[in-house]
C-alpha cells in the first residue's frame, strides 16, 4: 500500500471520527427524553431491514431466479428494483398519515392513482424488456 | 432441559445461520458495491451539506451573515437536499443488499483480527443505523407525519453528523477495495442469472424515478411528473400553505377589525393598522417561499419595505430585526431578519399575493417574505417589529 493511500486513509478515519463524536455529543446534548425516543428508532430501521426487508428480498430473488424463465429475469430485477424503493418511498403519501383536515394544500393529490400510473410505466418497460430478451435468445442476463 | 441439550440447540440453531457463501448471485460484486456506493456516498455528502447550510440560514444570530442573493439559493439548496435524501432510498437499499452477506461472515480467530472485525462491524452498525433513520425520519417529514416523540429538527441535524462521520470511518476502511474497484474491475462472468450491468442500470434507473416522481414537485414546468410528492406544489394565490391560521390558533386575533403593527425602537413605538400600512409606498417583489420540508413555489408579494417601516421610528439602516406573530408558541412564531436582510429593497411586510389581499392561512393581515431565506423564517400573522440595536 502506497504511502499516500495510508494517509489518506488516516485524515479520513480521523475525520470521520470527530463528525461522528460532534453528532453524538449534540444527540445527547437533546435530552435524556429525546434520546430515551430516538433509540428504538435507531434500532428500529435496522432491524427492519435486516431481519425483515433484506431476508424478504433474498428469498424472493432465490425463488425468481429458479422459476423464472431466462428472458425474463432482467425484467424481473427491473421491476423489483425500481418499484420496490419507489413503493418505499410512496407510503407516507399513500397512507397520508400526515394529513391535517385543514389544509387542503397537504399531501393533495391522487396518489393511489399516480402510484399505479407509475407501476403501469414500469411493468411497460420491463415486458417491452422481456419480449426484447426473448426475441434475442435469451441473453445471460 | 438440561445444559447439555441447550447447548445442542444452540450449536445446531449456529450451524443453521447461513454464512456468506451460502448467497448464490454472482451480481453481488465489489464492483457493484463501489459503484452504487460511491453514488450513494455523493447524495450523503450533498444531503449532508444543503442539512448544514439549512441549519445556518436558520441560526437567529449568525456568525457571518448569509447574502440575501442569488434570491433561490436557499430554494436550490433545499431541492437538492430533499432529491438527494430521495435518490439516496433505491441507492441505500441496493447497496445493502449488494453486502447482505457480509453481516453472516465468521469472526475471524486471531484476536487482533477479531477485535478490528468486531470495530468495523460496529462502525457499519453505526452508519446503517443512522443513514436509514435520515431517510425514514427526513421522508416523513416531507410529509408532516410525526409518529415519534423526539424533536425532529434537533435529532435529524445530530444525527446527519453522525451519519457523515461513519460514512467517513467506512471509507477509511474500504478505500484500498473501492480504489482497486474502479481502477482495475473484475469482470466475473460466472454462471449469473443477472449480471452487474442490468443491476446498476436498474439501480440507476430507481434513481431517477424516485427524484422525479416524488421531489421535483418546487420545479416550475415538470412538477405534474411527481406524481408521488408529499405537495403539488400550489394553494391560495399559488403557493401551498405549511400551517393554517386555525392550526396555529390565531384566526380571531388577526381578522380582529382593531388590529395594529407595532414597530419599535430604542423606546419609539409606532402603532399602524391595516389601512395605515396600504397606505404606506408598496413594492411588489418576485420571491419564493422555500419550505424546509422540502417544497418551494414562487410568489408575486406585495407590501411595505421592512427598510420603510424602520425609518418611521428613527431606526438606522443595518439594524437587525425581531419578527414577532401573533401565534403563541412554537418555532414558527418569531423570527429574526439579521441587518443585512431588513436593509434589503426585497425584505418585505407583504399584505398581497398575486394581487390578492392575503389569504389568513397565508397570514393576513401581514406576513415577513425576504429573499433567500428558509420558508420557517417567513413569519406569518406578523404584530410586531423590533429594531435591535
Amino acid at each position: 500500500m502506497s504511502s499516500n493511500l495510508t494517509v489518506a486513509r488516516t485524515l479520513l478515519a480521523v475525520a470521520g471520527a470527530l463528525v461522528g463524536l460532534y453528532g453524538a455529543v449534540r444527540l445527547i446534548g437533546l435530552g435524556w427524553g429525546n434520546l430515551v425516543a430516538t433509540l428504538p428508532w435507531l434500532a428500529g430501521v435496522v432491524v427492519a431491514h435486516d431481519a425483515l426487508l433484506a431476508p424478504l428480498v433474498v428469498l424472493v430473488g432465490a425463488a425468481a431466479a429458479g422459476r423464472l424463465p431466462r428472458w425474463s429475469r432482467r425484467a424481473a430485477v427491473v421491476v423489483l428494483v425500481v418499484l420496490g424503493p419507489v413503493t418505499l418511498l410512496a407510503v407516507p403519501t399513500l397512507g397520508k398519515f400526515g394529513a391535517k383536515a385543514d389544509n387542503p394544500t397537504l399531501l393533495d393529490r391522487q396518489y393511489v392513482a399516480g402510484w399505479v400510473a407509475v407501476t403501469g410505466l414500469v411493468l411497460l418497460a420491463a415486458a417491452l424488456l422481456a419480449v426484447h430478451d426473448r426475441g434475442k435468445g435469451a441473453p445471460r442476463g | 432441559m438440561s445444559g447439555t441439550r441447550v447447548t445442542d440447540v444452540l450449536t445446531r440453531l449456529i450451524d443453521a445461520v447461513p454464512t456468506e457463501k451460502d448467497f448464490g448471485s454472482t451480481a453481488r460484486s465489489r464492483e457493484l458495491s463501489a459503484r452504487v456506493g460511491t453514488w450513494l456516498g455523493v447524495c450523503f455528502l450533498v444531503a449532508f451539506l444543503t442539512g448544514v447550510w439549512s441549519h445556518l440560514a436558520q441560526l437567529p444570530d449568525p456568525l457571518l451573515p448569509l447574502p440575501t442573493r442569488p434570491i433561490w439559493l436557499y430554494r436550490l439548496t433545499q431541492g437538492l437536499h430533499i432529491a438527494a435524501g430521495t435518490a439516496a432510498v433505491p441507492l441505500l437499499l441496493v447497496k445493502l443488499w449488494s453486502v447482505f452477506p457480509q453481516l453472516f461472515r465468521r469472526p475471524p480467530a486471531q484476536t487482533r483480527a477479531r477485535l478490528l472485525d468486531g470495530a468495523e462491524r460496529l462502525s457499519i452498525a453505526v452508519l446503517v443505523s443512522s443513514a436509514l433513520f435520515q431517510l425514514v425520519t427526513g421522508l416523513a417529514n416531507s410529509a408532516q407525519w410525526y409518529p415519534w416523540s423526539f424533536s425532529f429538527r434537533s435529532t435529524h441535524f445530530a444525527l446527519g453528523w453522525v451519519a457523515m462521520g461513519s460514512l467517513l470511518v467506512h471509507i477509511a476502511v474500504k478505500l484500498p477495495v473501492i480504489r482497486q474497484a474502479w481502477l482495475r474491475p473484475q469482470d466475473v462472468p460466472g454462471p449469473g442469472v443477472v449480471s452487474r450491468r442490468t443491476l446498476l442500470r436498474a439501480t440507476w434507473a430507481a434513481a431517477g424515478v424516485a427524484v422525479v416522481t416524488s421531489a421535483v414537485s418546487g420545479v416550475p414546468g415538470v412538477r405534474r411528473l411527481s406524481v408521488l410528492a408529499t405537495r403539488s406544489g400550489t394553494g391560495p394565490g399559488g403557493i401551498p400553505i405549511n400551517k393554517t391560521a386555525a392550526a396555529a390558533g390565531v384566526t380571531h386575533q388577526a381578522t380582529d377589525p382593531a388590529f395594529a403593527l407595532a414597530v419599535t425602537w430604542n423606546g419609539t413605538e409606532r402603532h399602524l393598522s391595516l389601512a395605515d400600512l396600504r397606505a404606506m409606498p408598496q413594492t411588489t417583489a418576485t420571491l419564493p417561499i422555500a419550505c424546509v420540508e422540502g417544497w418551494s413555489a414562487s410568489g408575486t408579494w406585495s407590501g411595505v419595505r421592512i427598510a420603510d417601516l424602520l425609518k418611521l421610528v428613527g431606526a438606522p439602516t443595518g439594524a437587525a430585526v425581531l419578527v414577532e406573530s401573533l401565534q403563541r408558541g412554537g418555532a414558527s412564531s418569531h423570527s429574526r431578519l439579521p441587518g443585512n436582510v431588513a436593509a434589503d429593497s426585497r425584505a418585505i411586510l407583504a399584505l398581497a399575493l398575486a394581487s390578492e389581499p392575503l389569504s389568513l392561512d397565508h397570514g393576513f393581515p401581514c406576513r415577513v417574505i425576504a429573499p433567500n431565506r428558509p420558508g420557517a423564517l417567513q413569519t406569518k400573522w406578523v404584530n410586531r417589529l423590533e429594531a435591535q440595536a
